[in-house]
């Protein structure tokens, strides 16, 4: 550093950097950290339309586990994100196991399989709410193939709609999850499988035994993305069935949204949006702080 | 990947290549299909499509529907298209990019070339902040932007954008800036270079490659972006996706799915043609935000 | 244990020939070296014989059966590789054990054969870690054991000691060359090392740009270079190789040397009826630095010593011996002299030059003259 490092001038130009830095340090303090105490303050209040300052504890919570719709939205999300992430997974590495076996045209296929992700969720679910329109979607072009008695109306079905987002949602996101998996495969070191050759290992062996054990960290990385995103899913179910029909694909992050603003339950919504934090913070903070870690470079 | 050895005779290996194949190009359909039927839907009159297939190509090529998406649509009260909240959006997302990729790229300089005590923790903080739910910061944020009078402003939405932007851009240039050499860097100081006069003509010039992937990023998520501006912008100066959302979700009236899917088009035709330009960055972001902090 | 017959071997990537019909054959229990600068093809025609690169052209016969359609694990092969390509996820245990149980060896046996092996190697406590808890020297053995446990007929061996340090890769050395007389086992070892070639090999295959330059014993190799190539490449300081013009002289036919001040030496060869015909032709003579010395220990039995002032450029002592530089011909020449022979930079000094094992090359070919 310079040698003019005495007095007011000189502690301002060491603490030049701390002072650039300190800003977006601020916000994230006010406006994540800050925010997220905000609303959990909120939900220990009587709000209803507007804040109240009126602390009644534990209430809101109580309030909101006795709620139907809650419970809809809790089992629906378990359904959307037991599916999508396992689909998601399962596809993405199938995919890029495929991938993987010198493919000509490797280069073609790959940004068809990701492209869905440059797309807003919203797109995506005006797309797919077109794609399976009973009567004038899927349904019509099968019958219209000669599969007369071909019966596709998930999306107005209240049974069936939360799955009809777990089609869109995996539409949307296996190509990324493959992208990992891709990367992740080419990363084994190739001696290993030629030396499963000469141990005599067949393909499915050498991939089992071998290759796959050493994607856990892949596995683990598309695990906490893919969570990350169920939990938050909301453009995709608001585009593709608003809710519906009635409340069938109701789900936290829609729940949170209409009892805050539409429903005049401040209190109730915020109680909802703190359990969301909680459950995400619960897979992403033992993940980020092993990450962290691990990476010690100094 | 090296081949396993043919051993299991011609006549297998040729099955396995036709079924690898196969499996692949089904799938690739099956990506391709709902974007095929989504851009065949909006070429087509509506009478077509009641009759018609949804698959099938147009009889009858029309682009009617585009002209109505973009000029004269229902959205709400007004009947005039999208094409207003279209520039809505862009003036919204061009400062809120710029904005959060220089103040990423200032952040992560400081956090790897001017090391300070904590500077893990400081990190560690702003990076949590790109993981949580945003609804966690709805009801404080919109009785912020009340206070502060801009409420349901674009300048509102771009303040919101670059509060919860600068967590994956601090990210991307901080791991970039990371693996660049410092010996550099102290070359320059010992050159008689400052604190800005490295960062520009030291690290910046060779920022190239991370500057585009964060531009995609955050370009990518806020033009895709529906929760914020549904929360804080719905009104006249709303940004695409919600405008998009409210034409296509209007109960009133007859539903024209082809000026539906032609809005959805041009919605989409923004971040798909930066997609089809840089597609390569756009995966360098997508793996360097999700994969590790 | 097997003899290996490398069969006029040709490979081609496209349209590319990266190896040009190599023939080598070696016996039972020969430790061959396949050695060479990068590039030259020693690791893709290793591949080859494993099976894992397919034959362009020529036949690998191993034992006497022809291996060129067998798959890699029907040849009774076992290689260690350069990254030593042991299961990240597997303990030591089981990576060893792991070629065994895809042929269905049955528990128990794999259990003693692993056992075995793990003793010959001194790896017993480390059976349950994984590949990410060993050190280099440690992984190396492993991947030894790996190779051991299956009996095979010949060991390949690729580059296994270059991701080493300098005094770990010695000693490994020292292991790998005494396994090699405990078990009499045939081996093939590719390395660019050609210090680890000469120590370890029965016969040395030296090979550039896909061509074998020559076989034969390290000793055949390093006194008797067939070409330039080999000659510069074997040996540690290489040989110099100056230019010389053959005359005739009373005592015999000598190689004459141009010194850049005009001075003329002439050194007398061994005689050779080949000579004759290169009086008055300008060739490439070689001569190893350990030939060249203080006139105090000079060879004293023979008639092709001679004694020559030169000027001594640069000396690097090393403790045992003393490397002194001049020029010769316009060349720079090393010569290893006595640490106490008290040559000095910028000064005279007297150089004994042993024409015993001098060398020809015809200038233009590098050919050796006989």
């Amino acid at each position: 550093m310079r040698d003019d490092t005495s007095g007011f001038l000189g502690w301002c130009r060491r603490s030049l950097p701390k002072i650039v830095l300190a800003p977006s340090f601020v916000v994230t303090i006010c406006f994540v950290y800050g925010f997220i105490i905000y609303t959990g303050y909120i939900s220990t209040t009587a709000s209803k339309m507007l804040p109240n300052s009126k602390f009644i504890g534990l209430t809101n919570y109580e309030k909101l586990w006795r709620t139907l719709n809650w419970q809809v939205a809790l089992d629906n999300l378990a359904i959307f994100g037991i599916l999508y992430i396992s689909i998601c997974g399962l596809l993405g590495l199938g995919l890029a196991i495929l991938l993987d076996q010198k493919i000509r045209g490797e280069g073609f296929l790959r940004p068809i399989y990701l492209y869905p992700m440059a797309l807003s969720f919203i797109v995506t679910g005006t797309a797919w709410k077109w794609f399976l329109n009973p009567g004038l979607g899927l349904e019509k072009t099968m019958h219209e193939w000669g599969w007369s008695s071909f019966k596709f109306d998930w999306l107005v079905n209240s049974e069936m709609a939360i799955y009809t987002v777990v089609i869109a949602g995996v539409w949307q996101t296996s190509g990324f999850v493959m992208a990992m998996f891709l990367a992740g495969l080419r990363g084994v070191d190739n001696e290993q499988v030629k030396a499963a050759q000469l141990d005599g290992a067949s393909s499915y062996q050498t991939y089992k035994r071998v290759i796959i054990p050493q994607l856990t960290p892949v596995f683990l990385s598309a695990f906490v993305v893919l969570s990350h995103m169920a939990i938050k899913a909301y453009d995709l179910v608001v585009a593709l069935t608003g809710g519906g029909p009635g409340n069938a694909t109701e789900v936290p992050a829609t729940f949170m949204y209409s009892y805050t603003f539409t429903r005049n339950q401040m209190g109730v919504g915020a109680a909802s949006a703190m359990i969301m934090l909680m459950t995400i913070a619960a897979i992403i903070v033992p993940y980020l702080y092993a990450e962290t870690r691990g990476k010690r470079h100094e | 990947m090296s081949r396993p050895y043919q051993d299991s005779g011609v006549g297998a290996q040729r099955f396995w290549r036709v079924l690898i194949y196969t499996t692949l190009l089904v799938f690739a359909l099956f990506y391709l299909l709902p974007l095929f039927v989504m851009l065949v839907t909006s070429f087509k009159s509506l009478d077509e499509i009641r009759q018609g297939n949804m698959m099938a190509l147009p009889e009858v090529w029309t682009l009617e529907p585009w002209f109505k998406a973009w000029g004269s649509a229902c959205i709400g009260l007004t009947c005039d298209g999208i094409h207003t909240y279209f520039w809505n959006t862009i003036k919204m997302v061009v400062p809120a990019v710029l904005i959060a990729t220089l103040l990423g790229a200032l952040n992560g300089y400081v956090l790897t070339k001017w090391r300070f005590r904590g500077h893990r923790w400081v990190f560690g903080l702003m990076l949590f902040g790109c993981f949580i739910p945003f609804q966690i910061v709805l009801i404080p944020m919109s009785q912020v932007l009340g206070n502060l009078g801009i409420a349901g402003t674009t300048t509102g939405l771009v303040l919101v954008h670059v509060t919860y932007g600068i967590g994956f851009s601090t990210l991307f240039f901080r791991n970039y800036y990371e693996a660049f050499p410092t010996e550099l860097v102290k070359a320059a100081m010992i050159d008689g270079a400052g604190f800005f006069g490295i960062f520009w003509r030291i690290l910046l010039p060779s920022s190239g490659p991370i500057i585009v992937v964060t531009v995609i990023w955050l370009f990518t998520n806020i033009w895709n972006d529906f929760l914020f501006g549904a929360s804080f912008n719905a009104g006249e100066g709303a940004p695409m996706m919600v405008a998009l959302n409210n034409l296509v979700n209007s109960s009133t009236g007859v539903k024209e799915y082809n000026v539906d899917m032609a809005a959805a088009m041009i919605a989409a035709l923004p971040t798909l043609l930066v997609y089809i330009v840089a597609g390569r960055y756009f995966v360098r972001g997508l793996m360097a935000g999700s994969v590790k902090g | 244990m097997a003899s290996l017959e490398i069969k006029n071997i040709r490979k081609s990537f496209g349209s590319t020939e990266v190896l040009h019909g190599i023939d080598i054959a070696i016996d039972d229990g020969d430790f061959l070296v396949l050695v060479g600068p990068s590039g030259c093809g020693k690791s893709t025609l290793l591949n080859m014989i494993a099976g894992l690169d397919d034959i362009t052209a020529g036949e690998i016969v191993i034992g006497g059966e022809t291996m060129n359609d067998r798959h890699p694990s029907k040849r009774d092969i076992a290689m260690v590789f350069q990254s030593y390509a042991l299961y990240p996820s597997m303990t030591v245990e089981k990576n060893i054990s792991f070629g065994l149980e895809m042929r269905k060896v049955d528990k128990a046996v794999r259990k003693q054969r692993v056992a075995e092996v793990a003793q010959m190697l001194q790896i017993e406590p480390l059976l349950k870690r994984k590949p990410g808890q060993l050190s280099g020297g440690q992984r190396q053995r492993v991947a030894m054991g790996r190779a051991l446990v299956r009996d095979p007929k010949i060991f390949l061996f690729d580059e296994p000691l270059s991701n080493l340090d300098a005094k770990l890769r010695v000693d490994m050395r020292t292991e790998i060359k005494k396994l090699h007389q405990r078990l009499g086992s045939t081996i093939v070892y590719v390395t660019h090392d050609q210090i680890e070639a000469m120590t370890l090999a029965t016969r040395i295959a030296i090979m550039k740009d896909g061509v074998l330059q020559q076989l034969g014993t390290p000793q055949e190799v390093y006194d008797e270079p067939n070409n330039l190539f080999v000659a510069g490449f074997m040996g540690s300081p290489s040989m110099n190789l100056l230019p010389a013009t053959l005359v005739d002289t009373d005592a015999g036919i000598a190689a004459n040397i141009q010194q850049s001040s005009g001075e003329s030496i002439n050194l007398l060869l061994k005689p050779s009826e080949n000579h004759a015909q290169w009086i008055g032709k300008a060739v490439t003579l070689g001569i190893r630095p350990e030939t060249i010395t203080d006139p105090g220990s000079a060879e004293q039995n023979t008639g092709l010593v001679t004694q020559i002032d030169c000027e001594v450029n640069v000396t690097e002592p090393t403790g045992a011996d003393l490397f002194v530089f001049t020029e010769l011909g316009g060349e720079e020449v090393v010569a290893r002299m006595r640490s106490n022979s008290g040559a000095t930079a910028g000064e005279q000094a007297a150089f004994s030059f042993n024409m015993e094992k001098a060398v020809l090359f015809d200038q233009d070919s590098g050919e050796r003259i006989y």
